[in-house]
């Protein structure tokens, strides 16, 4: 199961060529993740296009990341700037390369970007400092 | 305040040193004293004893904005007695910081001393030092022969202090001791090292060539702070404070600037000193806007900074939208475990439209089309923005709502405290909010996205879509924000459409936008500068007559000199040469009485009430903003406006400035001179 979700996550992105929201920008990531057997995924991004191999070949920066917070990642449950100011990541080489990666990365589950309107009696019943 | 309760602070981007002014720390938890890096607090206690005894200060000198001297003598300082001995630190701000101590024995004998430093820290997050939140992690202390470690762990979170000597000292968990004999005249010294290890970036904070590095740090400091002088425009003046305003504006400037994990080596202007001392969207891009004419590298890696964190999703914890530029971005424990919402925080309406502003007059006065191209996806995302997650009321209109109800902002317009946006009679409207020169930003955001597209990103159907957006907005503006009673531009629509009546500075801004039909912009410039806005120093934010009016009310009163740099740049895009002189002449007045560092905020008194401007307590100064505003007043008052490959010229200036030449000024002609002389009569309306 836990191994269908990253891969799942890799393959769409290779699905997807382009990725709009790479702004056209090139970089290369390398994700060693797990403790004891690594397991490597390579992610080229040339001009905002996406090609991802298993190779343990160099990279711009390599990110060494547990199972369980890749999962998290890319399902939206775990941000990528929160888990590199945890050290839930580690991150070797260039940081702008992975800061441009987690642009591809889903927003949290649950998140609509919608709320209800809030009436001015409302705002007016708040206790204010 | 006494000699001994005042603050010195120190820093060098986002790290920095509050000490009491003799160098010593002792914060409880909610005290701003400490060594901060990162929005962590990594010592809260350095205190040096010799032979037990605390030391008093005969003085301390501010070297620099890195660096500062203390001078000790030995006792509490209550009654003075001639010393036997004295001791000098000089600390610099430099990954840590880096101290050098020195005990001089003025004796004819030698003197054995224990000299001691304690040394512990809470490792707050700048937000607890705000709130006083305890802590969840755990602590450890581990000395050894050569330093001493003190860390913090939360789970995987991990951050430490590390601290060394060059002369040999004996390190256990609460600090370090020195046993040394002092030759009579003599001195003895040391160099301390605190070191903060953060985690993000390996390996770059650690390792023996520490030292080395630190000094290297320094004197590339100095070198970088006579450099960034001797680029900027020379000012010449027959009014003598504009010279130490520009001076001191400069200076400021430079120890405000910041550079970003992913951009060591360029640099943006943070918000404020010491607590905002991070990329603020849209203090960053104001105040680049305000420097641009002087520096346009501030601009450039602001404009590259803040597209690197555009918003590419949704988000409701961090208000995170496709296409929008963040407000805030921290990298504190709170962060880091999500009970903050600012990895980073999107929270802001304007900043979005800011920043393809921003975009457009850096191209005007640079020609870096280079940079304009590369930023163009990052452009038309900003622009999709506007209409398609802002439309919150369904009209058309930008308009806010935060949807994160616990730690997200109320207000995301710069008037960001709870009573800013209020009806005439004091009510406060609903959510969704229309503030009005949001509409103003997304209307210039528009023109100059249809010029980059028409000139530069060669997209002429995304240029007359623009174009054509940005006309049926300012027609359909003008009718709606428009109170014909008052003959000014309410300061919101609110959720039924109805206008939210006071009468505040947000007007200025609509001016500086261009949103503002040349028939209305006579009776926005007549309040602007009428008995009830302008105090004789400045545009105050409320007009005095409206319930909230307060004049020293945050945002319902007080003169903000930012707010007025925009609102006279505003003035003279529509032709109001003297009212925009009468603005600066009030502010830069103002700014010569605070000796060139402008506050944040002052009081919205009547000048002749006061004689002086009253300061508003605000922990942060110098200000970017603020700083910035002298700046964007010499060029509305020479007039300045790039066009084409030439920068026009054409002054109006406050008579006794006398005469006033900017001498190589940079952009797209290389370098310019730019002379005026003043005749405008200012007195009459600053007087008031």
């Amino acid at each position: 199961m836990a191994e269908d979700l990253i891969a799942e996550f890799f393959g769409r992105l290779a699905d997807q060529g382009q990725v709009p929201t790479f702004a056209g920008e090139s970089a290369t990531i390398r994700f060693d993740i797990g403790d004891g057997e690594v397991e490597h995924w390579h992610v080229i991004v040339r001009k905002g296009n996406v090609t991802v191999s298993r190779q343990h070949k160099s990279a711009d920066a390599v990110v060494r990341i547990k199972r369980p917070e890749v999962e998290a990642m890319v399902t939206g449950r775990l941000n990528a700037q929160t888990a590199l100011l945890r050290g839930a990541v580690a991150c070797e080489g260039s940081l702008a390369a992975l800061m441009m990666f987690q642009r591809c990365l889903p927003g949290p589950p649950g998140s609509t970007g919608r709320v209800a309107p809030i009436s001015s009696a409302t705002v007016m019943s708040w206790r204010r400092p | 305040m006494s000699a001994s309760t005042e603050l010195v602070q120190i820093l060098e981007g986002n790290t920095f040193v509050v000490s009491d002014s003799g160098g010593d720390i002792e914060a409880s938890p909610t005290d701003p004293t400490g060594l901060f890096s990162f929005d962590t607090r990594f010592l809260s206690h350095w205190v040096l004893t010799v032979d037990g005894q605390r030391l008093s200060p005969l003085s301390t000198d501010d070297l620099h904005y890195y660096q500062a001297r203390f001078f000790l003598v030995p006792g509490s300082g209550t009654v003075y007695v001639d010393s036997q001995l004295s001791v000098i630190r000089l600390r610099e701000v430099a990954n840590g910081f880096h101290e050098e101590l020195r005990v001089l024995n003025h004796q004819n004998e030698a003197v054995r001393l224990e000299i001691r430093i304690e040394a512990a820290s809470d490792f707050a997050d700048l937000f607890e030092v705000k709130d006083a939140l305890a802590k969840k992690g755990e602590y450890q202390s581990e000395p050894s022969p050569g330093s001493l470690v003190l860390r913090y762990r939360r789970e995987t979170y991990m951050r430490e202090t590390a601290i060394s000597s060059t002369a040999p000292a004996v390190f256990d968990e609460s600090g370090l001791t020195f046993q040394v004999t002092v030759p009579p005249h003599g001195e003895w010294k040391t160099e301390l090292h605190v070191v903060t290890v953060v985690g993000i970036v390996d390996g770059s904070q650690r390792g023996a060539a520490r030292s080395r590095g630190q000094r290297r740090v320094r004197r590339d400091m100095a070198r970088g702070l006579e450099k960034w002088l001797q680029r900027a425009p020379r000012l010449e003046c027959d009014w003598e404070p504009l010279a130490a305003i520009y001076h001191r504006c400069l200076t400021d400037l430079a120890a405000l600037r910041f550079s970003t994990l992913t951009m060591p080596n360029r640099a943006l202007p943070a918000a404020g000193l010491p607590w905002f001392m991070t990329i603020f969207g849209r203090d960053s891009i104001l105040t680049s806007l305000q420097a641009l004419p002087f520096n346009s590298e501030l601009a450039a890696t602001t404009l590259l900074a803040l597209a690197e964190r555009q918003g590419t999703r949704t988000d409701d914890f961090r208000e995170e939208d496709p296409g929008r530029i963040l407000h805030e971005l921290r990298y504190g424990e709170l962060t880091a475990f999500e009970e903050r919402p600012h990895s980073p925080y999107y929270g802001s309406a304007d900043a979005t439209p800011l920043w393809v502003i921003l975009l457009d007059e850096y191209e005007r006065w640079t020609g870096d089309v280079r940079l304009v191209r590369h930023l163009e996806h990052a452009a038309c995302a900003a622009l999709d923005w506007i209409d398609k997650y802002a439309d919150l009321q369904g009209n058309g209109y930008i308009a806010y709502q935060r949807r994160n109800p616990e730690t997200g902002l109320e207000n995301q317009c710069w008037k960001d405290s709870w009573d800013s946006i209020s009806y005439r009679n004091g009510d406060l409207p609903g959510f969704p909010r229309a503030t009005c020169e949001l509409q103003g930003y997304a209307y210039d955001a528009k023109v100059r996205g249809a010029r980059l597209a028409r000139e530069v990103w060669r997209d002429m159907a995304l240029a007359d879509r623009l174009e054509k957006e940005a006309a049926e907005l300012k027609r359909r503006f003008n009718r709606d924000f428009w109170i014909d009673d008052g003959e000014y531009f309410a300061v919101a629509l609110d959720t039924d459409g109805r206008r939210v009546d006071s009468l505040t500075s947000n007007i200025g801004h609509l001016l500086w936008s261009g949103i503002v039909d040349k028939a209305k912009a006579r009776a926005v410039a007549r309040h602007l500068l009428g008995p009830r806005m302008f105090s004789g120093w400045g545009v105050r934010t409320m007009a005095e007559g409206d319930a909230r009016y307060n004049p020293i009310g945050y945002h319902v009163g007080t003169v903000w000199p930012f707010d007025n740099s925009f609102i006279a740049w505003g003035l003279r895009r529509y032709g109001f040469k003297e009212e925009a002189a009468c603005i600066a002449a009030g502010i830069l007045q103002a700014a010569d009485i605070f000796a060139g560092r402008l506050p944040e905020a002052f009081g919205g008194y009547p000048r002749s009430a006061t004689r002086y401007p009253v300061q508003y307590p605000t922990a942060c100064s110098p200000q970017a903003w603020s700083t910035g505003a002298p700046l964007l007043l010499l060029r509305v008052i020479l007039g300045l406006e790039p066009h084409h490959e030439h920068l026009i010229v054409d002054p109006a200036m406050p008579k006794w400035i006398g005469h006033l030449a900017l001498l190589d000024m940079p952009g797209r002609w290389r370098r310019m001179d730019a002379y005026g002389r003043g005749r405008v009569d200012t007195d009459r309306a600053t007087q008031r």
